[in-house]
């Protein structure tokens, strides 16, 4: 948990990764935390992704107030060491500009949507310069009520040719809507999250397609940033309900890495076995939706009964079905008594076998593999590129896995526990079904060995947290259901704002507030590419090449009364939104 | 082609009899026979009256922003509420609670259609003590029985004596009238105390 | 007179029976595919604690669904050409309504004496789903547009199945009034011909949208296909004729291959077994299968009719002209 960089990594960053960084810092675990000057960002970035054979996990900004901002990107070179190189530049406050990474690498590409967005930093030369989650139309013309010169809905904007593929924005001028552009979204019943995939369509044949997110922002960075450490995991938890612990671990492992973190044995493997469990819930839910997009009801319905077996273990270990709520700073809290742990292991081979006898039955089902096989391909070129992850990049024959390169503040090691990663060629949604399918029961070995260990013996589960010093970073890593988790943190001085602190001069007690938090779910990474897996498919393929990548976004996003006649639009306050539920309810 | 759907419907046929849906609310009646609610579900939290001592713990912890802590100056009274509205049920504050005054029962159904109804609210009341020189409430009494219980307890025993006796005088005052007041009792920290073979 | 009296009459109370049967057959498909689907359902007999406010059974619960759907806001789209738009659920739910006094029921002939009945009722089932596809058409909806489109590609695979299964037992029977057909002594069609059973019962399965084949309603692609844009009172006709389409075609099949078993003694119990086994078997297939895509649905679903369309022909001429019954 501790154990810093071996030194030949450093000597090989410091001589050929890196020459031109200007301070080099090891952090726990194998991180590195380098800073560059700003304008060496885009050829690093080459350098790292083409020749070295790197991975961009995220790039993200802080904004450090009078200070101006801070872009970080993190870099994971699990391919050829062992190493996560944290870059990081400063860019000033009254003209930020960033030269873009996106020009390199497609990864990067709906980070720096995000960074604009949020931060209002302007980045050069960026391939997709529109909006990520605001509407394209934003900001309107106050008078008017039309777009304003300054939206990004304007046709000039509309044709520009992206380095990834073949594949360019589409406009989405309404006087050409009607004649054969589909819009799939943002609220329909195929799919549940809040996003629009426009699909131009010739008869039933997809040629060209585009992916919008909707307004997903719930403020989860701030209310983390607001609640400290402590309380900001039950936060962290709520983001998504489907993997809730996988959100917890990521975030303990980034707060854990702060300090210099000791997590007890027993503790390792009660998280292992939630995060386990999460799994399999989730890939049985995932089974079960996948039938439920091809029109199989039934499917569905007897694949969720039998995740409901999971969910009563769940509930008996942690109290609640969904979020589990025991998540702290250097352990568990809540054990897992011996009793409690041979109970749960007397259930295991009973559910083995109906998933034994369950899921094959699905999956082989002929018309189900009518529906399946060949159906939006992705190679192992389109997965490296785009920046896959998850089983989605397992499908392509890319065995990439955070539990084995960077693994989380859990008992991943293949000593103790037997596991392996599912990886399959057919490089299409018959490859993520197997995959998926497969790692269900590597999960439930998994959860196996777990409790038999936890009926075994006893212990600590339980160790208390050390002061964090200011200003310190961390990443935390996990895999998600959905691929690969990521979590940055940085410290903060006291409770007082970071400008206002004199230079040098830091609380020596440390403080319980971060100064930012950056979530990057995996979703965000495998939307970027469903655009190129649409391409060329049948429209009745569309909902399930978008459930393929089992996008798990926030259902939520904002509701705007479009008058057609009048043509003015009109968006709910919440205060409007309640008033309108209120009326309907009573009347 | 055939194989495959007699396979799919032996599945199906598997639980004809004994559907994997369940009668509400019977199924969760924790009296009944074959109630589905296991043992440890984390429902509303119930807090023990006389266990609680009002140090504030639980509203410092509380995940939810739930807990709050509301001060009566005129009638001495500290009320300790949980708004179960925005409690989530996370058992932050049955964690930290240094008297395990809170447990979570396994009372789930707390929905309602009156925004003021008593049940969405779980209070506990304490008595303040009031200074006995300035006359301002500070902390409730059992907060300052426990304290000075956990004191006695683990306090080197080659100072105990000392520590008792300057804790009667001024356990009464509030902390800005001790402060004030130290050199009067003779309680301040520039009394020395030695010990012997420190 | 009395005839003309006594067929006004039988009309005037088949009415409810009728409705009464497709409701039943709506509710019974639900139940079916609940149980198999490891849930409950809609409930026979309510639970002891709610009967008092629900009432003791529901059973009409598919009918309560349609009536609530007249209460709701009717919608029509800008779009739409409003009159062909408006007009089409009242004409699909007309030709369903009035096909059930073109099939008799055991006993009792209704309008079913005429001599062109079987082609009138055939005519009738076809203007149903044609009126459908025709309000789709002119809704204005991408979604209408597409849903429309693959109801058309299904009908032209099961139209010839239907007119090959149809004139098949007509033609056996030398006439074509579904009464002189049913009440035909002799062995039943469903063991002359089973051949032509067979073919009617997919396409059966075709013209209620059963799965595999429920291409046009997919809700997961095209959100609810040709009934998109309908709301309120125009949704609740097209829920109506969709319930009296079930029991026009169950009724249809009894009528042509278990005619002569009907007009015996033990018709009740003989037309109870049918309908249970033929909604047992379309609930079955219902379950078992996702939906096919449009391409390969209409080739898996064409090769069957061929094959049974050309099993079906040749046992006609059998019949005809080798071993004539």
């Amino acid at each position: 948990m501790t154990t810093s960089v071996d030194p030949t990594i450093m000597e090989w960053l410091k001589t050929e990764v890196v020459p031109e960084g200007l301070e080099f810092k090891p952090l726990r675990e194998n991180r590195v935390l380098v800073r560059v000057k700003l304008e060496d960002v885009a050829k690093l970035a080459e350098r790292f992704v083409k020749k070295l054979g790197a991975r961009l996990s995220h790039e993200t900004g802080v904004d450090r107030e009078q200070s101006g901002f801070d872009i970080v990107y993190v870099y994971d070179f699990s391919n050829v060491k062992n190493l996560v190189l944290i870059l990081e530049a400063s860019v000033d406050r009254d003209n930020p500009i960033i030269p873009s990474v996106g020009k390199v690498t497609w990864q990067a590409v709906w980070a720096e949507r995000e960074i604009k967005e949020f931060l209002g930093i302007n980045v050069e030369g960026m391939p997709d310069p529109r909006h990520q989650f605001l509407p394209y139309e934003w900001p309107k013309n106050p008078e008017t009520g039309l777009p304003s010169d300054l939206s990004l809905y304007t046709p000039a904007t509309t044709g520009i040719i992206p380095t990834s593929a073949n594949w360019k924005p589409i406009g989405i001028d309404p006087t050409t809507a009607r004649s054969s552009l589909l819009p799939i979204g943002p609220y329909h019943p195929g799919v549940i999250e809040g996003q629009t995939v426009y699909v131009r369509v010739d008869g039933e044949h997809v040629i060209d397609a585009d992916i919008k997110t909707g307004y997903h922002h719930r403020g989860i960075h701030r209310l983390i940033e607001r609640r400290g450490y402590n309380k900001g995991v039950f936060v962290a938890e709520r983001v998504c309900g489907i993997c809730s612990a996988a959100h917890g671990l990521a975030y303990v492992t980034c707060a854990e890495n702060l300090y210099d973190a000791e997590v007890p044995e027993r503790a390792q493997y009660i998280r292992t076995l939630l995060v386990e469990l999460n799994r399999v819930q989730s890939h049985i839910l995932w089974i079960g939706v996948a039938a439920d997009l091809i029109g199989w009801k039934t499917g569905f319905m007897i694949t969720w009964g039998l995740r409901e077996r999971v969910m009563d273990i769940i509930e008996a270990i942690t109290g609640n079905r969904v979020n589990y709520g025991i998540w702290r700073l250097g352990g568990v809290s809540r054990d897992v008594s011996q009793e409690l742990a041979m109970k749960a292991r007397q259930t295991i081979p009973g559910l083995k076998e109906a998933l034994t006898q369950l899921i094959p039955a699905v999956v082989d089902h002929p018309v189900v593999k009518a529906r399946v096989v060949g159906v939006g391909p992705l190679t192992f070129a389109q997965a490296f590129d785009g920046g896959a992850v998850g089983p989605v990049a397992r499908a392509s024959n890319w065995k990439i896995d955070t539990r084995r390169d960077n693994p989380p503040h859990a008992m991943y090691d293949p000593r103790k526990i037997s596991w392996e990663i599912v990886v399959d060629d057919h490089c299409d949604m018959l490859g993520r079904t197997l995959v998926r399918a497969k790692e269900t029961f590597v999960s439930i070995g998994i959860v196996d060995q777990c409790l038999a260990y936890l009926e075994k013996t006893t212990g600590e589960i339980r160790e208390k947290p050390q002061t964090i010093e200011p200003g310190s970073e961390a990443v935390g890593l996990n895999e998600a259901p959905r691929g690969e988790l990521f979590y940055y943190m940085r410290a903060g001085g006291t409770d007082v704002a970071d400008y206002m602190m004199p230079e040098g001069k830091h609380n020596v007690q440390g403080s319980n507030l971060l100064q930012a938090v950056r979530i990057r779910t995996p979703s965000y990474r495998n939307n970027a590419i469903i655009p190129q897996m649409l391409i060329g498919s049948a429209l009745a393929d569309v909902p399930i090449v978008m459930g393929s990548t089992d996008q798990c976004l926030a259902c939520t996003d904002r509701v705007e009364v479009i008058n057609d006649k009048t043509e003015e639009s009109h968006t709910l306050t919440w205060e409007e939104l309640v008033r309108m539920s209120q009326k309907r309810w009573r009347s | 082609m055939a194989p495959a759907r007699i396979k799919i419907l032996k599945e199906v046929l598997a639980h004809y009899s004994s559907p994997m849906t369940l009668n509400y609310p019977s199924s969760v009646d924790p009296n009944k026979k074959y109630s589905t609610i296991p043992e440890g579900l984390r429902g509303v939290p119930e807090r023990d009256q006389e266990k609680c001592i009002g140090c504030e713990a639980c509203a410092r912890v509380c995940s939810g922003m739930a807990t709050k802590i509301f001060d009566d100056e005129a009638e001495a009274k500290r009320l300790v509420q949980i708004f179960l509205f925005r409690c989530t049920f996370c058992q932050h504050c049955a964690d930290e609670c240094p008297t395990e005054a809170i447990k979570m029962s396994k009372k789930f159904e707390v929905a309602t259609g009156n925004r003021t109804d008593p049940a969405n609210y779980v209070d506990t009341t304490l008595d303040l003590l009031r200074c006995g020189n300035c006359g301002h409430t500070f902390y409730p009494r059992k907060y300052v029985d426990k304290a000075n219980e956990l004191l006695m307890q683990k306090i080197n025993p080659l100072v105990k004596d000392v520590v008792e006796t300057d804790f009667k005088k001024v356990q009464d005052y509030c902390p800005s009238c001790r402060r004030a007041f130290a050199y009067k009792f003779d309680t301040h920290t520039k009394k020395h105390v030695w010990l012997e073979g420190q | 007179m009395v005839d003309v009296l006594f067929t006004a009459v039988t009309m005037l109370i088949m009415v409810p029976v009728a409705l009464f049967a497709g409701i039943l057959y709506v509710f019974l498909f639900r139940k079916l595919s609940a149980r198999f689907q490891w849930r409950v359902g809609p409930i026979v007999r309510m639970y002891k604690d709610l009967a008092p406010l629900l009432g003791t059974s529901r059973i009409l619960q598919p009918l309560y669904d349609i009536l609530k759907l007249f209460g709701k806001d009717t919608p029509v789209p800008d779009i739409s050409r409003k009159t062909i738009f408006v007009a089409s659920p009242y004409l699909a739910f007309l030709c369903a309504f009035l096909a059930i006094f073109f099939i008799p029921f055991p006993g009792v002939p209704l309008l079913s004496t005429m001599e062109d009945s079987l082609v009138i009722a055939s005519y009738l089932l076809i203007g149903a789903v044609m009126f459908t596809i025709l309000g789709a058409a002119s809704s204005g909806s991408p979604w209408g547009a597409i849903g429309a489109r693959r109801d058309v590609e299904i009908f032209l695979i099961y139209e010839v199945g239907f007119v090959v299964a149809l004139f098949s037992v007509g033609l056996v029977a030398r006439s074509l009034s579904l009464w002189e057909i049913a009440t035909r002594p002799g062995l039943p069609m469903l063991i002359l011909n089973p051949f032509a059973a067979v073919l009617l019962f997919l396409v059966i399965l075709g013209k209620l949208a059963i799965k595999p084949l429920d291409m046009a309603e997919a809700e997961a692609e095209i959100v609810a296909g040709p009934f998109t844009e309908y709301g309120g009172k125009h949704l609740a006709l097209f829920q109506l004729m969709k319930a009296f389409l079930f029991y026009d075609m169950i009724a249809l099949f009894i009528t042509l291959f278990l005619g002569s078993a009907l007009s015996s003694i033990l018709w009740l119990p003989a037309y109870i077994i049918a309908v249970i086994v033929l909604l047992f078997f379309i609930t079955v297939i219902q379950v078992l299968h996702p939906r096919f895509q449009i391409a390969k649905g209409m080739s898996w679903y064409g090769r069957w009719v061929l094959v049974f369309g050309l099993l079906t022909a040749i046992m006609v001429l059998v019949l005809r002209f080798y071993w004539v019954v």
